[in-house]
């Protein structure tokens, strides 16, 4: 059964690694499909979460944490007194620092954020993988992002000759 | 709390593939690239698949939707000269003149750009045509059946609907004319892709005095377009302004003494919180006006900043002073004609770029 602490509903997310996070209910419910389970069928007993391992789950958890609306919310910095501005600079500052994950976690965090549906950190991930590779050439690109060039050497120069102004 | 009430939910979805595996996530990834439209083309390259998930039709709405803050200045298109298009980014965004190149027969007049939207209007045909260069539409609509009888089609302006979504790829157009008959009074109708048919007629008193369209582009700011007229019996101007919101349209005059020095060009913009503003031109000299509201919720006219254009774009030749060839109300960009090229001004940066040596 779900708890309460404090006056918080709490709820148990568990990785498919046996991993079990008791977070707040606001807490997890940053994420749309948590949230819709919760809302559908007033989610009475704990939540499995597949294919997200414990180490990205609390990753996860830990940016929801920091994200979730302050008001009721534990572990944010801000308060009341706090302006909205230096709020989201604070946030910023905060995700920036959070997305200094190696290559692979990157990308388990995109799949996470985009499974969870937690639009916040499907855009900070994403921003940042494309961030990172759109001053690249071709090359680094596809090798950033272990992916082969599968054209032919005349499809290619087809493609360049359309969009011939892109290239120069 | 107990582990062994786990109860394995059959509606939560399947898990999906790693990221770069599963072409929605990779398409959620490259939704972000830059706004800039060599993005798609290059990314095009890296491989077949990322061709086909860039080319789609879908992606390319999403990717408009997802970027509608903050597009960048492709550059602008010349009426006078046919719709000659002069890009105002540099390589590799530089868009050639040939890609937004347009074969209308016979006459037309352009109505005005924005989101991306062409609006032309074809007299011979009673037709509007929106035309989306990057997409490659077109779309014909004949005009109200008013304006084949009556009513005389003065101006329109094209705009894509503000919802976002998939609703990102409706357009709206306003259409104003006016009854030669009856010239106390000026109308307006909307047309929505949605609904696919013109909206009822609006319609604003005017003074009796003659007055006409000085033929720019409408500037939308707020939920307002702006059309500037002039009167040619007193030698003054007022804005026509349409309220998409309320559907509602009125004629204002503009501050009087903005005349006394000769008769600065002048054109609307979009200001500092999407607000009204004005920029007028005289000689070397601009000034911007700004409009505040007063805790009446009436609208007052504030004089701001004084800009000596030949000092900013180091112009040495008195003679000639520059022209206002346009304004981009998306980006507060404003164009200027000058002896040594086009420049485009930001009106609250006043970072400037010469975007071309030939004069126009």
């Amino acid at each position: 059964m779900a708890t309460r602490e404090a006056g918080k509903k709490m709820i148990m997310l568990k990785s498919p690694d046996g991993m079990e996070f008791e977070v707040e209910e606001a807490v997890a419910m940053e994420s749309q499909t948590i949230r819709k389970m919760i809302e559908d069928d007033c989610a009475d007993t704990a939540i499995l979460i597949p294919n997200i391992n414990s180490k990205i789950l609390s990753r996860v958890i830990e940016y929801c944490n920091k994200h979730v609306p302050t008001t009721g919310a534990t572990g944010a910095a801000a308060s009341d007194t706090v302006a909205p501005a230096a709020l989201a600079e604070d946030l910023k500052i905060w995700d920036a620092e959070f997305i200094k994950v190696n290559r692979a976690t990157r990308f388990n965090l995109i799949q996470a954020a985009s499974y969870l549906n937690i639009k916040g950190l499907l855009d900070l991930t994403s921003q940042t993988t494309i961030d990172t590779i759109s001053d690249n050439s071709l090359e680094e690109i596809r090798s950033f992002l272990s992916t082969k060039n599968d054209y032919l050497p005349e499809e290619e120069q087809t493609i360049r000759r359309e969009n011939q102004w892109a290239f120069q | 709390m107990s582990t062994a009430s786990f109860r394995f939910r059959r509606r939560l979805p399947r898990p999906p593939r790693p990221a770069l595996e599963d072409d929605d996530l990779l398409s959620e990834i490259l939704l972000r690239l830059p706004p800039q439209p060599s993005s798609l083309p290059r990314a095009s390259l890296v491989c077949r698949r990322w061709h086909s998930l860039v080319s789609d039709p879908a992606f390319r709405r999403r990717f408009r939707v997802h970027h509608r803050r903050g597009p960048p200045l492709l550059g602008f298109s010349d009426d006078h000269h046919r719709n000659t298009f002069q890009p105002a980014l540099g390589a590799p965004h530089r868009l050639p003149g040939g890609l937004f190149s347009l074969e209308l027969h016979g006459s037309y007049t352009t109505l005005g750009w924005r989101h991306r939207l062409a609006l032309f209007f074809v007299p011979v045909s009673l037709q509007v045509l929106v035309w989306d260069p990057v997409a490659g539409d077109q779309h014909r609509l004949p005009v109200p059946p008013e304006f084949r009888l009556d009513l005389v089609v003065d101006s329109g302006a094209v705009l894509r609907a503000a919802a976002a979504g998939d609703a990102g790829d409706h357009f709206q157009v306003v259409l104003v004319g006016s009854d030669p008959k009856q010239p106390t009074r000026v109308l307006a109708s909307v047309y929505s892709s949605e609904t696919g048919a013109w909206g009822d007629f609006i319609s604003a008193p005017i003074s009796s005095e003659t007055f006409f369209f000085t033929g720019k582009p409408a500037v939308l700011a707020g939920d307002c377009l702006h059309w500037s007229v002039a009167a040619p019996g007193s030698g003054s101007r007022s804005i026509l302004k349409f309220d998409l919101d309320r559907q509602s349209l009125a004629m204002e005059l503009l501050p009087g003494d903005m005349y006394t020095r000769g008769s600065p060009a002048f054109t609307v913009t979009r200001g500092e919180g999407g607000r009204m503003g004005f920029f007028f031109l005289s000689g070397f000299t601009a000034q911007l006006w700004s409009t505040v509201t007063d805790c009446d919720r009436a609208e007052i006219w504030e004089p701001g900043r004084i800009i000596e254009l030949d000092k900013l774009l180091r112009l040495h030749s008195k003679k000639d002073p520059p022209h206002m060839v346009g304004y981009a109300e998306e980006n507060n960009v404003v164009f200027l004609w000058t002896v040594v090229g086009v420049f485009m001004v930001h009106l609250e940066s006043l970072q400037f770029k010469r975007i071309s040596k030939a004069t126009i």
